[in-house]
């Protein structure tokens, strides 16, 4: 913008603003709005094309897919209506993975919080180089999940593993810890390495916690463990929602089941251990394995309705709670 | 920390130095549990196959095997394959950043009926877990014949990202409002203006947005496996799937070495990009 340009913006700083009274003006303004909600349209619409495309598309076909036998290869599937639905139900290996999936989301999600908001607690105190603990204490929630995968099977590792040489040392038996029922422990701990994450989105909402508040409380003679049950948790819960929200939607998700497996190819699902064996990983063993895509799809839709509904409900039991701020005019 | 010291030792002293000891204890500690699994990493990428395979183990490898790096870089196509991450890579990360400005743009500083409604619905897509539209996904790019292409992961990039668009709106959001109205009374069109004057403001979030779809690609197991064979497919692939002797068991040592190689990039660019990455993590879910 040149110098001029904005000068000329001075001298007529409120026309679009008075504008609106006479007929002319109203007229001017409507084709401003037009033209506005024009733009509206044109700068979404990468987005709304590619949620069409790209999401609603593929749930539409998983959900037609649900209904048939395909397989990718056999040229004679057919429509099966709900058989494919009736046959999860009473599949014994579909409910054993759902509930270890649940029983994994109950357990991982809740830990990692506590221990993201300890961390942040913990770095968020006036002490030396806390940048530095910062930095290190996240670093391994930047770990791909295939170097983490990889990291923690040679730490378990019977023969070679590091904690097994702790164990060994102190004079106890050498654990078998990749497979049953140790296994589960080595994922709930893959999930642990990475509440650096939470602990910088804690410490964030720790850093907007009003300062006066504590102080107000310390006055009043509160214990520090009262204060931050009273003050700070509740003035963290949006952080700790959301937390537990996309904590919980990850943790069914998650394929480092597979990758810790010990040998982790797609080929490698049958040597997921049983207590491993997820729902997502029953879907991959279907899929891959068994080239079952009609069953697969059957399955993603019913975990897509169960995420939904446990969303619900952890929104429902934690209503009250603000989440975001949609009107972004709201906010001045 | 050391019993030392001249000053003289009240009571509530004593109590806070104690307190700063165990916290300071604590702190060490953690820090050590969290770059163990690493460091293990590390050390089994410098050991040789006997060393592995025999029972007490070997904390340290008695002759440093510096070799393995380069065997791990030589047993496969470790160049061809780290290309190939950096390709999809960057083709993603470049255009999901842009078009996620483009879209966040129109949420922080248009509006039309309808607004709150897309907006709802795009925060909810972030909640849509994506292995269930990745499997579909995967049929219909197969019969349009894109796998073993790059062009999903174009097609991803110029839809944008829900998460990245949040970030930018948020930011553009807060820019003030006599930023564009000058623009807009000498008739600028609104493309005009968001190239011009919004753009070339965010370089915090272009750079964080970058960094967060780069890492995100980089890290990417799934979709890779997936979409690409063999010859296009990703390190990440490369690295958990392709360590295996003829045999068939695994070759440990090799793979190690190969995930440092694979993990350490993305370390760097963490740790250069830090403080932008950081404040792109945290303000998600806030406000």
């Amino acid at each position: 913008m040149t110098v001029d340009q904005m000068s000329t913006v001075a001298d007529r700083p409120r026309a679009t603003a008075s504008a609106g009274r006479t007929r002319s003006a109203g007229r001017a303004g409507a084709t401003m709005t037009a033209r506005r909600h024009r733009a509206f349209y044109m700068f979404v619409a990468p987005w709304i094309v590619g949620f069409l495309l790209l999401t609603i598309v593929p749930m539409a076909y998983a959900l037609w897919l649900s209904f048939t036998t395909f397989d990718g290869i056999s040229p004679n599937w057919h429509y099966v209506g709900l058989g494919n639905y009736r046959e999860l139900m009473n599949d014994s290996v579909t409910w054993d993975s759902l509930g270890r999936a649940g029983l994994f989301a109950v357990v991982s999600v809740p830990l990692s919080i506590v221990a993201g908001l300890g961390l942040a607690v913990l770095v968020n105190r006036p002490i030396r180089a806390r940048g530095l603990f910062r930095t290190l204490l996240y670093l391994p929630a930047v770990v791909p999940p295939v170097g983490a995968g990889i990291a923690f099977k040679n730490l378990f590792d019977q023969n070679a593993g590091a904690t097994n040489g702790v164990l060994t040392f102190f004079g106890f038996d050498a654990i078998g810890w990749l497979a049953d029922p140790y296994a589960r422990y080595v994922l709930i701990m893959t999930v642990l390495w990475g509440a650096g994450n939470i602990m910088i989105i804690s410490l964030a909402g720790l850093q907007d916690v009003p300062r006066e508040l504590h102080e107000a409380a310390r006055i009043d003679g509160a214990s520090a463990w009262r204060t931050f049950r009273s003050i700070t948790v509740p003035l963290l819960s949006p952080v700790l929602l959301f937390q537990t929200v996309t904590g919980v939607i990850a943790s069914v998700q998650t394929i480092m089941p597979m990758l810790l497996a010990p040998l982790a190819t797609t080929g490698g699902l049958t040597t997921v251990p049983q207590s491993n064996y997820t729902y997502m990983i029953h879907v991959f063993s279907q899929y891959f394995a068994l080239g079952r895509y009609g069953y697969a799809s059957a399955l993603l839709w019913v975990l897509f309705v169960l995420i939904l509904i446990a969303t619900g409900l952890i929104f429902r039991f934690t209503s009250g709670v603000v989440f975001y701020n949609v009107d972004p005019e709201a906010k001045k | 920390m050391t019993a030392t010291s001249l000053t003289p030792k009240s009571p509530v002293r004593v109590r806070i130095r104690a307190n700063r000891l165990i916290l300071y204890t604590v702190l060490v500690a953690v820090t050590g549990l969290f770059l163990g699994p690493f460091g293990w990493l590390v050390l089994t990428g410098l050991k040789t196959p006997a060393e592995l395979a025999s029972a007490p183990v070997h904390w340290v490898p008695a002759h440093i095997q510096w070799h393995n790096f380069a065997d791990a870089f030589d047993l496969i196509d470790f160049l061809g394959y780290a290309r190939n991450s950096l390709i999809i890579a960057f083709v993603y990360a470049g255009l999901v950043t842009l078009s996620s400005a483009w879209v966040g743009y129109g949420f922080a500083r248009l509006s039309a009926p309808g607004k709150k409604t897309l907006f709802g619905i795009l925060i909810g897509s972030m909640m849509l877990p994506q292995m269930i539209t990745l499997l579909p996904t995967y049929l219909i790019f197969a019969k349009l014949g894109m796998v073993d292409t790059y062009w999903p992961w174009v097609l991803w990039g110029l839809s944008s990202a829900p998460y990245l668009v949040f970030l930018f709106r948020q930011f553009f959001a807060g820019l003030p409002r006599e930023l564009e109205e000058a623009a807009i009374v000498d008739g600028c069109g609104y493309g005009t203006i968001f190239w011009r004057i919004f753009l070339p403001q965010s370089w915090p979030v272009l750079s964080a947005s970058f960094v967060i779809a780069f890492t995100w690609t980089w890290g990417d197991y799934i979709a890779p496996q997936l979409l690409l064979s063999t010859d296009r497919s990703t390190l990440a692939v490369a690295v958990m799937t392709t360590y295996v002797s003829s045999a068939g068991t695994p070759i440990t040592n090799l793979q190690a070495a190969a995930s440092v190689m694979y993990v350490v990039p993305i370390l760097l660019i963490f740790l250069v990009a830090q403080r932008g990455f950081v404040a792109g993590m945290s303000t998600s879910g806030l406000k």
